[in-house]
């Protein structure tokens, strides 16, 4: 079954009048329930704005070109209003992001409930299922530390427990082992592995690591806001 | 609490501007009690004019004690607007006491029973009892409130006024006006008093008992106070026919100038407060960028953001607010037991003022958090992650 669907997503920053970068050129992509894809490609080929297209933190543009669909479990995500895609955030996906994830003044447990109470659970029931999702991290013992007591790898599986507190069906990665040392990036890409086979929890994670592209199920290849075909990737290695 | 959490990251900045608001807030306290204590003099005041003329010595001006003869009162009697007339003499009791600020400490005699019911500013006993028609002639005094207690006297105590020994009889409940601060007495013994103070030239013009400072009338039913005035103007020469209407124009509208001045300076220093919290908010919103931006990625709604950011300005507001009235609180109170020894009690804190202190400065704080929350509200998330 496909559960994320996109086409034609195309994206343009614009920083002045003449001067804009095409972030995002047309890309198709689809992601299956279950999956566990890697996205990777040169730095500034879209992999980070392909994520925010894919959780609706950007719409993709829909000017100059065919008309963008994106389409998650079945339902056509182009037309939300931002409180729509606001609450798909909170109940359906995940994220990790690559920098700065944590909010300073919570602790772990505060972090992680603070998603659960945006998917709409009580403050006494979202703490419950951060103690729990914490365990599932491994960190049970620093629910009351703060992230600047927390080493980086610990603020990386907090953020970790924080994506998955609510369930979701779709877990967003962007670089989730990107500020972590071999060790630590073993051990997180382990825990996201045993997620994804014991929950059946879709990945989609942005890498620079072969190591990490190499646990995932699938690789999609990106170059200069496109995805590559197999053959192009040929191409560019000779 | 997050909202105090949030505050404490900057804890300079926070004190600074819960600094900003509790000046506000303490002006606002300190001149509404004032305010508030004009106000009861001057409710007093409209209350004790309402039904009465007050007729006084021309040459004494509005509300001077220049003697009167008693002759007066007969020829007021006559006319037939009047029902009732009785002669009443005050005088304060520290002579050298020049005109200050608040109500001077005074002496005031009439018979008891005069107004024949009439009277609708009507005075109650706290301790002991009012004065009646077996107290004529005798020395006796019930004393005000405040003056009870900047004299330190309760009944059966002995007071001495202008040299002469009182026995106190009675204390009266506070009415925040004019009594509270006054002696009252038979019309005799403060016939004495009065005379005793005046040029030896009048003293042997009018005795004692012929000495009035003023003379209260009541108009007979369906005659206005108004009407009853012009007639004693007109019958009478050489006096002030005061009624409240009168009582109104003279004392309201100067008092409504004062009231509006110290407002004014209450508001321009809560508006100064609310500027500087509109600034600590904008300012926190900026470095909290980043972490606004997480929280909205993570399924934050913009009501969210703006709720928690609102919850905070109206948190130091909350705080700002308290510390006011807590600092105005003690002024008043330290203002009004200096002042008590003169019978100065200037300030008046009610629960009222209170309430729409604390409330006034949450509210403020929250509406100026309005302005930077929904700034933050409207970032976008992506934008907000890399913000630097
Ligand atoms: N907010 C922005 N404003 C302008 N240009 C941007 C913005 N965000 C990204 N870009 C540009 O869009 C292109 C794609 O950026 P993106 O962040 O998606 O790359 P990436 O593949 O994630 O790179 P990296 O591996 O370095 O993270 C880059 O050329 C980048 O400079
Ligand atoms: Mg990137």
């Amino acid at each position: 079954m496909t559960l994320l669907e996109g086409r034609d997503l195309r994206k343009t920053y614009r920083l002045g009048r003449r001067n804009t970068v095409d972030a995002l050129r047309g890309v198709d992509i689809e992601i299956e329930a279950g999956e566990m894809v890697a996205i990777m490609g040169p730095s500034g080929s879209g992999k980070s704005t392909l994520m925010h297209v894919l959780g609706l933190l950007h719409a993709p543009d829909p000017k100059d070109g065919p008309a963008p669909t994106l389409r998650f479990d079945g339902r056509d995500l182009t037309r939300l209003s931002d409180r729509q895609r606001t609450a798909l955030r909170a109940r359906e996906m995940g994220f990790v992001f690559q920098q700065f994830n944590l909010v300073p003044t919570l602790s772990a447990a505060e972090n992680v409930g603070l998603a659960a109470e945006y998917a709409g659970e009580r403050h006494g029931r979202a703490r419950a299922k951060a103690t729990e999702a914490l365990a599932l991290v491994g960190l049970a013992e620093r629910a009351d530390h703060r992230p600047s007591e927390l080493s980086g790898g610990e603020q990386q599986r907090v953020a970790i427990a924080r994506a998955l507190v609510n369930g979701p069906s779709l877990v967003l990665a962007d670089e989730p082992t990107g500020n972590l040392d071999s060790r630590r990036s073993a051990e997180v890409l382990g825990l996201l592995r045993t997620l994804n086979r014991e929950q059946g929890r879709t990945f989609v994670l942005v890498t620079h690591d072969p190591a990490v592209g190499g646990a995932c199920g699938r690789i999609v290849h990106m170059r200069d806001g496109l995805v590559a075909s197999a053959a192009e990737r040929e191409l560019a290695v000779a | 609490m997050r909202p105090l959490r949030n505050l404490a990251r900057s804890r300079l900045r926070t004190v600074l501007t819960i600094t900003g608001i509790t000046v506000g807030i303490w002006a606002l306290v300190v001149f509404g009690s004032m305010a508030n204590k004009i106000n009861a003099l001057i409710d007093g005041g409209t209350t004790y004019y309402s039904t009465k003329v007050v007729v006084s010595d021309a040459s004494g001006g509005q509300l001077g004690t220049a003697p009167m003869s008693i002759g007066t009162l007969d020829a007021i009697r006559r006319l037939p607007e009047a029902a009732v007339a009785f002669a009443e003499v005050s005088g304060l009791l520290d002579p050298t006491q020049t005109t200050g600020f608040g109500v001077p400490q005074s002496y005031a005699g009439s018979d008891a029973g005069a107004d024949q019911g009439r009277e609708v500013f009507v005075l109650h006993a706290a301790q002991g009892r009012l004065l009646d028609a077996t107290d004529a002639g005798a020395d006796h005094v019930v004393l005000g409130s405040d003056l009870a207690r900047s004299l330190k006297k309760a009944p059966g105590d002995t007071v001495t006024i202008h040299g002469v020994p009182f026995a106190v009889v009675g204390v009266l409940e506070p009415t925040l006006t004019a009594p509270d601060t006054s002696a009252q007495m038979p019309l005799a013994a403060a016939q004495r008093l009065y005379a005793a103070d005046l040029p030896q030239v009048l003293r042997d013009r009018i005795p004692a008992s012929q000495l009035a400072t003023d003379i209260v009338v009541f108009p007979n039913a369906g005659v206005t106070t108004e009407a009853l005035a012009a007639a004693i103007r007109a019958a009478v020469p050489g006096v002030t026919a005061m009624t409240g209407a009168d009582f109104d124009r003279n004392v309201k509208s100067s008092t409504a100038i004062f009231s509006a001045i110290i407002m004014g300076v209450a508001l321009i220093s809560l508006i100064v407060g609310g500027l500087s919290v509109i600034n600590t908010m904008a300012m926190s919103v900026a470095e909290r960028t980043r972490e606004i931006g997480i929280k909205r990625a993570i399924g934050g709604s913009r009501v969210r953001v703006v709720r928690e950011l609102v919850a905070e300005a109206g948190l130091i507001g909350l705080i700002g607010g308290i510390a006011g009235l807590a600092l105005g609180a003690l002024v008043v109170f330290l203002a009004n037991d200096a002042g008590r020894s003169n019978g100065t009690i200037l300030f008046d804190l009610t629960p009222a003022t209170a309430v729409t202190a604390i409330l006034f400065a949450t509210f403020l704080g929250m509406a100026a958090g309005v302005v930077p929350s929904i700034h933050a509200a409207r970032l976008d998330p992506v934008a907000a992650l890399r913000y630097e």
